[in-house]
């Protein structure tokens, strides 16, 4: 028994001594000590992205830091993982500044999780609504407040793979124009044997779903920002968008198809090869898929996977009589959540994000989009040799500048809606449901799903 | 009650303390939560507010993909939890024969349990990719056959995913060596005598010893499969492809609950498989009764 | 005897195919951790790459290549995709998939500089073995108490409870995680180490219910004559159920210290400074919005992985280590 008392009192005294050796250290890193000591407000940032992303914000950051001796950032990249944010927020330990998509926002801003920011914009020398996009102004607006700063911006646009026109017969520098030369491109584009697909022309689905967009660009209305309800039920544009869509998939009930129509089955069949989409075997880059639908960060992404590919890009074609847009999905955007400790320090850093440095050299947020081949929300920003004098991006920014571009639905429920679209949009093309069914329920279940959620906003009403 | 009855009480409570407190702070409190924002809606963000049965109603008459979430988790259900015990216990047995090497052998095994989820995630990815893939590559090589679409194929994704559990299958091999470890030498000696094979051996022996521990890795493993989530999420995104054929409960739960904001919706699914799962582990524990061999008592 | 024989040649057969079965998406993944980026993912039409290789290269820095069994340099695509090919002072177009570049064998090694260079690793090795170590301690201690309840001491109510312990694991723990956050704000955890580790002193349902199935096969005689020898329960536990337990509690230990060293969620939600955040947390460096770092992020996997293999073969021996040899027979 004595052995045995031994053993164990040995046993937990190296227990406690591993863990003595292991306890961490204080959090804080030195700077940031200096920065207490100083007397200087500690902030916190927190970042959705990381990797790439963040570093570019991080030297910045570092940047503000040495800038000035009243505010200290400390940036925590979290993370896509919803958990963390939503935690926090419901657990009233929010962060001083939040980087996050606009969807987001719109979700968080009606239930009071947000501080407006009006006051500050009003004193503010350098941060003017006048000079955003209206589009990403919008999305931070509403309720009659102004919720966040938008950061980055983005612009769809026609991607197309120069060495499969020239091997088509198509002129490599002559991209489709119009909505026919589009179907008739793609149709010459697409190359089958009696295995399958060998390469895709063009799918309106390819690489994302962009039903959403095509919506817009057929001159379609799914949100009306009025009265903020979904309106596509009977939109006729929305629903000859969806029997667009249907125009490249067979129709197993219909004697004859359209030249362009593929089997669903082939398509997922070749779809399955599809390589990784950041690397050399994104379909668009191995030849798979001739012409897609890209954003401006494939300037950046083609150099570095696939810097042989010979492309081109061009704006999307739009059906006649359509008011000439250009397409942005949602973007990401700066602000400060309800209940966070430091508002005024947070604004001082998102004010120098957004103002241009001294000598008239561009702002932070410029830099920042320039690093990650995104688009600054200010025309100013956007207006200056680095994006426009760069002949992969100029056409993408230019189509921002000079077109109109939809709102995406600022709404709690966008996400909601956007999986919807998608539903939908597969069981039209797979011919379960028609373009005036799949218009309608999109509509029906969208603003079903507001109601709900509005519901309860009213019933929190204080 | 008797003295010995009465210490039996006293120190059987104590024994238990750690998890009588624990289990009510950590666990108890929480799922009192959870069954009162099942009767909310609950956004998470701003406080619940009481709806009744709503939610519950809205899930039975409303929700299409509640149900296909629920037939996607059966599948899977019923096929890698078995799958997945017979393959462990068939490696726990060889592994515990008296070879060279095992001890490489083991590790080898266990090695899918111990690689990061993210970069095992990505690996199967590859692996499953039809064209450039491992195995369609292998199949392609060695028996010129064209593999299926796994993963991104309607048909294929859910048999995918279950190959993946299959390939996890350390953990509960690990938990029947620990089992074969308990098992006396002397009974093998014994069915030797007896003039026992390999087969006899393992059906009469080996099987009976290993019961407790094979109770304990079904009931963890129906658990497991009712909620599996982390590798489904990881390889599609969060979004349950192609058609929603990987859209498991556990995967439309987290998207109800952490994307949608609806908590009070959320919590009233996971009460739904919360009652499921302990009707399948009551039922199991009770039939333990009548399979279950613990040579303790 | 050749039947003895012909046995363990099927036992190795058997073995050796499963380990390669299981062991190649591991080896997958070193070898793509000593990839460049650009051969990361196989060219399509090319078979997988086992050991990571670079193209030769003449001194102007263009591949060799093999044509119709001649040697010559490929001088790059034409418009049309097909590539230029020099042999000596003739030029011939072909194809990508007819003809072949010459490899030689290269570890590229910068995936592992660029990985630790990102990552304060030093510091979340250390945040993360102070929170597996704690955590293996408090589980140790709590489960096996608990587990000891349910299994040798026959109080009333007693199965009722236990199925009530196993219940609160079939909580999904989406809808748990709100609550918990509460609680913990409520008492001043959220931003520091506590609510990753002090839960684990009050007992984990999963090994309290392993710890109880293996409680129930040790005999019942060895209590017994204890107890007749004068041993309280609590030295019954210490004295004669712990020892003869040491397959089942390594496993515990094994699993919970491979659990911790895993998990992501908890540590993500609950500490609030990069400097806490652990290894797991860290290997999110590598994946971005838009891009991965697919090199380091298979170099800090391998990194990761490769101690916890050592960490189980070395106390792999524990398990088997079986009641036959804890002097049970005696």
């Amino acid at each position: 028994m004595k052995a045995t008392y031994l053993r164990w009192t040995l046993a937990i005294a190296a227990c406690l001594a591993v863990v003595a050796a292991l306890w961490p250290s204080e959090a804080g890193s030195p700077e940031e000590k200096a920065a207490l000591e100083a007397g200087r407000v500690i902030i916190t940032y927190w970042d959705r992205h990381t990797g790439h992303e963040f570093d570019e914000r991080k030297v910045l950051i570092d940047e503000f830091n040495a800038s000035q001796s009243e505010v200290y950032v400390r940036a925590l990249p979290i993370g896509f993982t919803m958990e963390k944010l939503l935690t926090s927020i419901a657990g009233r330990t929010p962060p001083d500044i939040l980087s996050t998509e606009g969807t987001i926002l719109a979700a968080l801003a009606p239930q009071h999780c947000v501080m407006p920011l009006d006051r500050f914009i009003e004193e503010s020398e350098s941060v003017d609504p006048e000079d955003f996009f209206p589009h990403v102004w919008r999305a931070v607006t509403f309720s009659g407040h102004t919720w966040g700063i938008p950061v980055t911006t983005d612009s769809i646009c026609l991607l197309w793979n120069k060495t499969a026109f020239r091997r088509a017969g198509l002129d490599p520098e002559r991209p489709p124009r119009t909505m026919t030369e589009l179907l008739e491109y793609a149709n010459r584009l697409t190359v089958r044997d009696e295995t399958g697909l060998k390469q895709i022309g063009f799918l309106p689905w390819l690489p994302w779903d962009h039903t959403h967009m095509w919506g817009g660009l057929f001159g379609g209305e799914w949100f009306d920002d009025a009265s903020g309800r979904f309106v596509c039920g009977d939109d006729p544009h929305i629903i000859a968008m969806f029997r667009w869509m249907q125009s490249f998939s067979i129709d197993p009930d219909a004697p004859a198809q359209l030249p362009y129509a593929l089997n669903p089955e082939m398509v997922a069949a070749f779809r399955t090869g599809f390589g990784a989409y950041q690397s050399a075997n994104n379909p668009f880059y191995s030849g798979k898929v001739a012409m897609t639908q890209e954003g401006e960060w494939q300037a950046s992404f083609i150099a570095r996977y696939a810097p042989e590919l010979d492309w081109g890009v061009a704006p999307l074609p739009q059906p006649e009589g359509a008011p000439p847009r250009c397409y942005s999905p949602t973007c990401v955007l700066d602000m400060i959540p309800a209940g966070a400790p430091h508002p005024e320090a947070a604004w001082k850093y998102i004010e120098w994000f957004n103002s241009p440095r001294p000598g008239g050299r561009p702002s932070p947020a410029s830099d920042y989009n320039r690093a990650i081949c995104n688009i600054p929300c200010r025309r100013a920003d956007v207006m200056h040799e680095r994006f426009l004098g760069d002949p992969a991006l100029s056409v993408f920014v230019n189509e921002l500048l000079t077109k109109e571009t939809p709102v995406f639905p600022v709404t709690p429920v966008a996400q909601f809606f956007i999986d919807q679209v998608e539903r939908e949009r597969e069981l039209v093309t797979l011919r379960q449901k028609t373009p005036e069914q799949a218009a309608r329920a999109i509509e029906d279940s969208a603003n079903a799903e507001l109601d709900r959620i509005l519901a309860i906003m009213r019933r929190d009403q204080p | 009650m008797t003295r010995i009855e009465r210490r039996n009480l006293r120190n059987g409570i104590l024994f238990a303390l750690p998890y009588l407190i624990g289990g009510t702070v950590f666990m108890v409190y929480p799922l009192v939560m959870s069954v009162y924002y099942s009767l909310c809606h609950y956004n998470i963000i701003t406080p619940a507010t009481f709806a009744g049965l709503d939610n519950y109603r809205v899930l039975f008459s409303h929700d299409e993909v509640f149900w296909k979430s629920v037939y996607n988790t059966l599948y899977f259900t019923a096929f890698s939890v078995p799958l997945s015990l017979i393959l462990a216990i068939g490696l726990a047995v060889l592994l515990n024969q008296a070879v060279k090497g095992l001890s490489v052998f083991r590790t080898v095994f266990f090695l899918p349990t111990i690689v990061p989820i993210v970069a095992s995630a990505v690996l199967w990815l590859w692996v499953l990719n039809p064209e450039s893939g491992l195995i369609n590559g292998m199949l392609r090589a060695f028996l010129h056959i064209e593999g299926p679409g796994w993963i991104a194929d309607v048909q294929w994704s859910k048999p995918s995913l279950i190959l993946m559990s299959l390939w996890a299958v350390g953990g509960p091999m690990v938990i029947f060596l620990a089992g074969l470890a308990d098992v006396p030498a002397v009974l093998y000696e014994a069915a030797e005598i007896d003039g026992a094979g390999p087969w006899q051996k393992f059906r009469n022996v080996t099987l009976p010893m290993l019961t407790p521990t094979i109770l304990f890795n079904l009931v963890m493993g129906l658990i497991a499969a009712f909620q599996y989530f982390t590798q489904v999420y990881v390889m599609t995104a969060g979004k349950g492809t192609p058609a929603d054929s990987t859209m498991f409960y556990a995967l439309y739960l987290y998207r109800n609950s952490f994307v949608y904001l609806k908590m009070g919706y959320a919590s009233a699914m996971a009460l739904l498989l919360f009652l499921v799962i302990l009707a399948a582990t009551a039922g199991v524990l009770a039939s333990s009764k009548r399979w279950v061999h613990y040579h303790g008592e | 005897m050749a039947s003895k024989t012909l046995q363990t040649l099927l036992v190795y057969a058997v073995l050796l195919a499963l380990s390669a079965v299981f062991i190649s998406p591991f080896l997958w993944m070193l070898s793509t951790s000593l990839k460049h980026e650009s051969r990361i993912f196989p060219k399509p039409g090319e078979p997988p790459q086992w050991i990571p290789t670079t193209a030769r290269v003449d001194a102007e820095g263009r591949p060799l290549v093999i044509y119709e069994g001649r040697e010559g340099v490929d001088l790059g695509p034409d418009e049309m995709g097909r590539h230029v090919l020099r042999f000596g002072a003739t030029e011939v177009t072909a194809w990508p998939g007819d003809f072949e570049v010459r490899q030689r064998s290269g570890l590229h090694w910068q995936n592992y500089a660029d990985a630790f260079h990102k990552m304060a690793f030093w510091q979340n090795l250390r945040n993360t073995l102070f929170i597996c170590v704690t955590v293996v301690l408090g589980t140790l201690v709590s489960c096996s108490l608990v587990a000891y309840s349910f299994a040798r001491i026959p109080w009333p109510g007693r199965d009722t409870v236990f199925i009530l312990v196993l219940a609160t694991m079939m909580l999904p723990y989406q809808v748990t995680l709100i609550p918990l956050f509460a609680l913990y704000r409520e008492l001043g955890w959220v931003g520091t180490f506590k609510p990753l580790i002090l839960p684990a002193f009050f007992g984990t349902p999963f090994y309290i219910f392993l710890l109880r199935q293996f409680f129930l096969g040790v005999p019942q005689d060895l209590s017994a004559s204890a107890r007749i020898d004068g041993c309280n329960e609590f030295g019954i536990y210490l004295f004669i159920m712990l020892p003869l337990s040491k397959p089942a509690l390594a496993t515990t230990a094994l699993f919970m210290f491979l659990f911790q060293w895993a998990d992501f969620l908890s540590p993500l939600v609950y500490l609030q400074d990069d400097r806490q955040y652990t290894l797991a947390i860290a290997l999110q460096q590598f994946q971005s919005h838009h891009e991965s770092a697919w090199g380091p992020l298979m170099a800090m996997s391998s990194v990761i992985t490769i101690p916890i293999i050592f960490l189980f073969f070395l106390t792999q021996r524990t398990f088997i280590q079986g009641i036959t040899l804890t002097g049970l027979k005696g």
